[in-house]
């Protein structure tokens, strides 16, 4: 029986690896400007490489093609496979590395404003290589924790090698920014948290009432749809108003921080939008609790907040942790444009650098929403799966 | 312990759903609500631990009306095993057979210790599936501990909605033998209910025999099959066979006599009901049985025509 | 019932404590500081934070808030205590944009200082000697290729239907004493085309987009304070008609806050003093051109100058 073309080729692969040699061809893989405003000029991988390569580097790229059109006709070779993702980590340092060494080897000392940053070449070789260091380990076919492990060992390189970018644009906004890095973070984190734990708790809720009564589902429903319509920067903006009334008729909200502007807009919207999620599969779940388990625990006399707590929300819990998976993604994202209301956090840093016109700022800003992100999604499937193995 | 329904109505939409249903239960009894489908048997059942309410009448547990208990301290005192089992599948078996122990509060001890003494009684080794998950188990493994579960606190009245209804012939007949063993073993009161006739003789001490929502005939198994009060009491327990459903509700023993003549070759043990003498003797072609006990010695014999001549009256 | 009556009932009593609680605490709170979310507000509300904490006056720092319009509301509201304004705002703020005060800087800092005190009980501190007035800069080779100079030329340019794009922010473009003001006084209308209008009102970008020449901008909307101007060739074009009001920083207070503290006034007094359009411009430009934090910039200066050891 023969196989057709594309059970015996790597098409994905095929297709990531014209990406990488068109991106490295023709994007520019820097850009350096004479100050932190102004775009500069594009400096592409090929002098990049002449500047700051050898001929070992240019061996090492070239076999690194090779080595990636084998692999396009050898999908099934777990060695190969395994190969393919060291090699794709050690490349993500890789290019980090060589841009770091460009910029260092600019010439600061006529100009200290100069700033070298990462182009559009860096950066989609970088994608490239995330993208298929995920298509190759997804062809190991591993268990669920050891492959969401790996996913995340990946970027251990590039986090040891990201010393050597000092010299860069990017390094330079974050060095200036030090300071409030730190409390951006845990200032998202707590926008995050503050919006998601009430909806979790009172769409919980309201899900559970759903269960008892139609109407509610046909009333709610509908509204938890619009609120999902609404441009987030126009809902926290409807809130400010009435926050800001809510806040001069009772002096203690302003003071406990509860007005028109920062937090509790950012909070409230936040909050309104995490609920859908949340409801959709809080509901989902405990409707699929088996019915006859439900039976059983009334008629053996337990209370509605029993039957509730023991046995209907851990055997909904698998489906609930993926609409809460959804719902922490989700917010973590949307707490970015809380910035625009004054609720700081990482949104800021980006809006920073939107405003001030520097892209690396806003790149600075945006990456740790993104980790952030991907954190949480990876940590509530390892969750999901640890549930999985009690039946 | 007392049961007691009293006049009790109840109407689905206009319809007369249960008419002007009494019962006395007593402690001890195992009773069995038989009747065909849509006879009112399960809703009735329902109607005890308030899994159904009723429209008119009373219904009193110990003297006390139940509407007047709080009700999940009154489903409690009840155990309730149903068709479809219903364990929780998150937890252990162990852990299902504790629910309501957990819930009046026993100390871990004495629940661990109930659990096993129910797994014993249900003839599951312990040590081998009290940790184990629902499905992890057979379908009349998962039956037997959900008749544990519902013993497990001890309850006044055992409420049983056609348990083995879903299981195949052999694990039917297994669990109801085991289930008349421990209602021997513990006097537990229970209230059964069932569509099949034959599983009906073989577990009450008394039948209440339902059609559309009525009481037709009430009495042990024995009454019902010799004095049928109307036609359809004789046609719901098999007109054609009435005669042998009687042979299997009674014991050889009272009619074993001394040997006279030529000894029978064959032998039989002196526990089995007339149904099994007889049918062994038609598959060995003889009439008549030599009786021993357990260790061999001979009791006597038994004559087919004796046995099929006499009546327990 | 999930939750038993007397629950429900024991936390409402207590949230309706705690309000009470914290409006009583109220009284004596840090001094809430906010600032616009452009680069000179940013600097000067941390100038106006670490000084007021140099002093032992506790802050609550709200600096970067949002625009003009969100950060005065906040002051009217209640909702900050304290936040740098300029004197040209006052115009539209308290509805005197026909006064002609507002093109001298005591002159317009004193009327505004008047109104608003008047009208709700603010007070306009001590002034910068700075103007960090609207105005329209032009690309280096388009203004050397057209001798342009001033806004007369400009207004001749356009008229003349030379090739002229704008990138300025809606706030420039729709207030009537900004660009419909310019366009009255020098005689010249831009058509739709002939604008790149742009989110915020930092000007960074706008200066970008001109010096970039992004769609085709070779014009921007400029600060007269801002640093980066002559790095990336620009040209500020002057305003011989003096169709700008004056826009002198100043910090406002609430009235009640300055009663608490009145060592405020005193203290932001002599920094305001020292910050002059040059020094402005300096200041700005290491915020914006070298990407310092705008807390480390404000530290440095009032290090600097003493007014921070």
């Amino acid at each position: 029986m023969s196989l057709s073309l594309v059970q015996r080729s790597n098409p994905v692969l095929a297709l990531y690896v014209a990406l990488a040699i068109g991106a490295a061809g023709g994007l520019p893989f820097l850009r350096v400007a004479p100050n932190r405003l102004l775009s500069g000029e594009p400096v592409y991988l090929w002098d990049v490489l002449q500047q700051v390569g050898n001929q070992q580097i240019d061996a090492l790229l070239l076999g690194l093609v090779v080595l990636l059109c084998i692999a396009v006709w050898q999908p099934g070779q777990r060695l190969i496979q395994a190969f393919i993702i060291l090699t794709m980590a050690a490349s993500l340092s890789g290019v980090w590395l060589l841009a770091g060494q460009f910029a260092s080897s600019a010439t600061q000392a006529e100009n200290p404003l100069l700033r070298t940053s990462l182009g559009a070449g860096f950066w989609t070789l970088a994608a490239l290589a995330w993208l298929i260091a995920l298509d190759a380990i997804a062809r190991v076919q591993l268990p669920t924790l050891p492959r969401l492990f790996l996913q995340s060992a990946f970027f251990l390189p590039l986090l040891l090698s990201l010393n050597e970018g000092q010299q860069l644009s990017i390094a330079q906004e974050f060095a200036n920014q030090r300071d409030v890095f730190g409390p951006a973070i845990l200032r998202h984190l707590q926008i995050v948290f503050l919006a998601v734990v009430p909806a979790l708790i009172i769409g919980l809720l309201l899900a559970w009432r759903m269960t008892q009564t139609r109407n509610l589902r046909q009333a709610l429903f509908p509204i938890l749809n619009v609120i999902q319509t609404i441009p987030s920067i126009a809902l926290f903006g409807l809130l400010m108003a009435p926050l800001a009334w809510l806040a001069v008729q009772l002096p203690g909200l302003g003071r406990a921080g509860i007005s028109g502007v920062g937090i509790a807009p950012a909070v409230i919207a936040l909050f309104l939008y995490a609920l859908l999620p949340i409801v959709r599969s809080a509901l989902a779940g405990l409707e699929q609790v088996p019915a006859e388990a439900v039976n059983a625990a009334r008629a053996m006399g337990m209370s509605a907040g029993q039957l509730l707590w023991q046995v209907e929300l851990p055997l909904a819990l698998p489906v609930l942790l993926i609409g809460l998976r959804s719902a922490v993604v989700q917010t973590t994202g949307l707490a970015a444009v809380s910035a625009l209301v004054g609720a700081g956090g990482l949104g800021q840093i980006m809006f920073d650098g939107l405003f001030s016109a520097a892209n690396e700022l806003v790149i600075l800003g945006v990456i740790p929403i993104v980790l952030l992100a991907m954190m949480a999604d990876t940590f509530f499937k390892v969750l999901s799966s640890l549930i999985k193995t009690r039946p | 312990m007392t049961i007691k329904f009293q006049k009790i109505r109840k109407h689905y939409d206009g319809a007369a759903a249960i008419t002007d249903f009494n019962l006395d239960i007593q402690q001890g009894e195992l009773v069995v609500l038989l009747g065909p489908s849509g006879s009112g048997k399960s809703t009735i059942l329902k109607m005890l631990n308030r899994m159904v309410s009723h429209d008119g009448g009373h219904i009193f547990f110990n003297g006390q009306d139940i509407n007047s208990f709080n009700v999940q301290d009154l489903r409690r005192r009840m155990g309730y095993a149903m068709q479809s089992v219903g364990l929780f599948p998150h937890r252990t078996v162990g852990h299902n057979i504790a629910t309501v122990p957990r819930l009046l509060g026993w100390d871990a001890q004495r629940v661990q210790a109930r659990v096993n003494e129910l797994l014993q009684l249900l003839a599951m080794d312990p040590k081998q599936y009290a940790g184990r998950y629902p499905h992890q188990l057979s379908g009349g493994q998962q039956q037997r501990v959900g008749v544990a579960r519902a013993m497990a606190a001890d309850p006044d009245v055992l409420l049983m909605d056609e348990p083995f209804g879903a299981l195949d012939p052999v694990t039917r007949a297994a669990l109801q033998l085991q289930l008349k063993k421990i209602h021997r073993a513990t006097g537990q009161t229970i209230l059964f209910v069932t569509h099949d006739i034959d599983e009906a003789l073989l577990l009450a001490t008394r039948i209440v025999l339902l059609n559309h929502g009525r009481i037709v005939q009430m009495g042990t198994p024995l009454e019902l099959l010799q004095q049928p009060t109307n036609d359809f009491v004789a046609d719901f327990l098999g007109r054609a066979d009435l005669g042998l459903k009687q042979l299997s509700l009674r014991p050889i023993a009272p009619h074993i006599k001394a040997i006279e003549g030529t000894e029978p070759i064959h032998t039989i043990s002196h526990t089995v009901t007339f149904k099994e003498a007889i049918s062994h003797m038609a598959t060995l072609h003889v009439s008549s049985l030599r009786v021993v006990n357990a260790d061999g010695t001979v009791l006597g014999q038994v004559h087919a025509t004796d046995l099929l001549e006499t009546s327990d009256v | 019932m999930l939750f038993s009556l007397s629950f429900l009932r024991r936390s409402l009593l207590f949230a309706a404590f705690g309000l009470l609680a914290s409006s009583v605490v109220q009284a004596n709170g840090p001094v809430r500081v906010g600032s616009k979310i452009d680069t000179e507000g940013k600097l000067l509300g941390n100038i106006m934070v670490l000084a007021l904490e140099a002093n032992g006056i506790k802050t609550e720092n709200k600096v970067s808030l949002g625009n003009t319009k969100i950060v005065r509301t906040a002051l009217v509201a209640g909702e900050i205590d304290i936040y740098p304004e300029y004197t040209g705002n006052g115009a539209f703020m308290l509805g005197a944009e026909k006064s002609p005060a507002w093109k001298d800087l005591r002159a317009g800092y004193e009327l505004a200082k008047k109104m608003d005190f008047e009208k709700n009980k603010i007070v306009w501190l001590e002034p910068a000697n700075a103007n960090n007035t609207w105005a329209i800069a032009v690309r280096k080779d388009l203004a050397t290729a057209n001798q342009l100079r001033s806004m007369d030329d400009v207004g001749r340019y356009i008229a003349k239907g030379g090739t002229f794009k704008l990138a300025a922010s809606a706030e420039f473009m729709e207030r009537t004493d900004a660009m419909p003001a310019f366009q009255a006084a020098y005689g010249f209308k831009l058509r739709a085309d002939q604008a790149l209008v742009l989110a915020g009102g930092d000007t960074a970008a706008t200066i970008k987009a001109a010096a970039e020449k992004t769609s085709g901008v070779n014009a921007a909307m400029a600060y007269g304070t801002d640093g980066p101007l002559a790095a990336l060739g620009l040209l500020v074009m002057e305003d011989p008609k003096g169709v700008q009001p004056v826009y002198a920083p100043a910090p406002l207070v609430r009235e009640e806050v300055l009663k608490r503290h009145p060592a405020i006034a005193t203290i932001l007094a002599p920094i305001f003093k020292s910050l002059d359009t040059p020094t402005l411009q300096m200041l700005n430009a290491r915020i914006q051109l070298e990407g310092q934090d705008p807390r480390k910039v404000a530290s440095g200066y009032l290090q600097s100058k003493g007014f921070l050891k």
